[in-house]
């Protein structure tokens, strides 16, 4: 007897066929359907929160020399751009380090190149990360590098401080005039590096010339002109431990990247023989000089009249530069805020 | 007999569970689900910072200076604390202001109990079903003559700060 009971329509066969195989590659997507739990920003943001604490909480590598030291030649050896003042300061930063990290710019004309000088030495990673880091520094500048943020990024926000270098600032001080001038004066200026570098002063308030500017700055000069409209400034010159011989230097050079002097607020050399009747101001940069943790660094600073003139200044004697707070001035740490954007 | 009642129309029935299958994957696929294990980026992105806020009010700007916190808690200061804190923690690059908020909690030991007073209660913005972070910090007060509810001597108090976003 033959009937149609029991028997499949070719209909319901292709259909199902259909079915089975569509059901197949749905199944096979299933792993691809759960990437969009995954949220993209949790990556960028555990990078950002990797930046920020390398930034905020490390001093970067090397640091003997410190990274920010080095020149453009040497910019390779730079293996990560931390801005701590030390691995013991957390959140208290150098300014010398915030001011050469943030000399980046796309076009070349910056220290270092973006992105990929950031990438290497603070992003990390292989995925090739773009990013916006900025600083404000209350009542002072405010610094970016990087790209303008766009929707969707990871981001964080670290509460600083930073710490500014420190400064000497000689005026009026009767115990530097001589009570019998003479035609040939020195005055010293002292660095003792054991004292400075004292390990149980906290690096956030060390004075650390190794790492930060010397500044010295002789005001109201007129002070110590003896009855003359000005002295004449022969040498400025920089002696170690006590040595007659003077530290090897470009003395006879406007050097930026060593120093800076000034007389009477005019840029000059080391040997200016030049006359002064107002201010001196003299700025070493960091490391400028061979310093050791045991180094006497002294700045000397030489005035002499020729022969038949008068002695024309009574300024002479040593000044420490040191923690006293009548000898030197150590800026309070400011208050800053850091920001890391990657995406 | 063979008719076509009860039958599936071939193509249109293809044609719908494509659609479907097709229009379900879509939605899936492109659905963004921020699931409970992503909060703790924003959490942790809040601890740190209170975190940092508090590190920083505890450091003296001068090697021999007090510290902002250490002054605050000391003389019982709840304005200037919450004024210091919110300004640090609200700070940006930008210049915008964050608009975060806070409450503290002081924590002391008294005897052999375990006290704490409401240093800066909650401003009008708490409900109470704020996603809260929780930053402490550990202050040691030097002995000297000051009011209740700390008595006079030396003594380490825990300073526990809620903060929440607008």
């Amino acid at each position: 007897m033959n009937g149609d009971d029991g028997l499949l329509s070719l209909d319901f066969l292709a259909g199902f066929t259909i079915f089975m195989v569509a059901l197949v590659v749905v199944v096979s997507m299933v792993p691809g359907l759960l990437v969009g739990l995954q949220s993209s920003g949790i990556d960028y943001d555990a990078v950002a929160y990797r930046t920020g604490v390398i930034l905020v909480e490390d001093p970067g590598w090397p640091v003997h020399p410190p990274w920010e030291l080095y020149d453009v030649y040497h910019k390779d050896e730079i293996e990560r751009m931390g801005l701590a003042v030390s691995r013991d300061t957390p959140n208290i930063l150098l300014s010398t380090k915030i001011e050469k990290f943030f000399n980046g710019s796309a076009d070349g004309s910056g220290f270092f190149d973006y992105p990929d000088d950031y990438r290497r030495r603070v992003l990390f990673g292989d995925y090739p990360y773009v990013c916006n880091i900025s600083m404000s520094i209350l009542g002072g500048p405010t610094y970016m590098v990087g790209d303008a943020r766009p929707q969707g990024y990871g981001y964080i926000r670290r509460v600083v401080k930073v710490k500014e270098p420190s400064s000497a600032i000689i005026q009026d001080n009767d115990l530097y005039r001589a009570a019998v001038p003479s035609n040939r004066t020195q005055f010293t200026v002292r660095l003792n590096c054991s004292e400075l570098l004292d390990p149980s002063i906290s690096p956030a308030y060390r004075i650390d010339p190794r790492i930060e500017r010397i500044s010295v700055k002789i005001a109201n000069f007129s002070y110590y002109l003896n009855s003359s409209p000005y002295a004449t400034l022969k040498n400025v010159r920089f002696h170690k431990n006590y040595a007659t011989g003077s530290l090897p230097f470009p003395y006879t050079s406007i050097s930026p990247e060593k120093y800076r002097f000034q007389i009477d607020g005019v840029d000059t050399t080391l040997t200016p023989n030049a006359h002064v009747n107002s201010t001196l101001y003299l700025m070493l940069q960091p490391a400028s000089l061979p310093i050791d943790p045991n180094s006497v660094i002294d700045i000397v600073f030489t005035f002499e009249e020729p022969a038949p003139d008068p002695p024309r200044t009574t300024i002479s004697g040593l000044h420490l530069y040191d923690y006293n707070a009548t000898n030197v001035t150590r800026p309070d740490l400011t208050f800053g805020v850091l920001e890391v954007a990657v995406w | 007999m063979v008719n076509d009642t009860g039958q599936l129309y071939t193509m249109e029935g293809v044609a719908a569970g494509l659609i479907m299958l097709l229009t379900a994957y879509i939605v899936i696929s492109t659905t963004s689900v921020y699931t409970p294990g992503d909060t703790h980026i924003t959490d942790m992105q809040l601890e740190q910072l209170g975190s940092d806020v508090l590190a920083m009010m505890d450091t003296p700007d001068t090697e021999t200076g007090v510290s902002d916190l250490e002054v605050f808690v000391d003389h019982n200061n709840a304005t200037g604390f919450e004024a210091t804190f919110l300004d640090y923690c609200n700070a940006t690059t930008g210049g915008a202001v964050d608009s975060l908020h806070m409450s503290a909690t002081i924590y002391y030991q008294d005897g052999d109990e375990v006290k704490e007073y409401l240093f800066v209660p909650a401003d009008d913005s708490w409900t109470g079903r704020e996603s809260a972070v929780r930053a402490t910090r550990w202050v040691q007060l030097d002995e000297r003559s000051r009011g209740p509810p700390l008595d006079d001597r030396a003594r380490a108090v825990l300073v526990e700060v809620l903060i929440w976003r607008d």
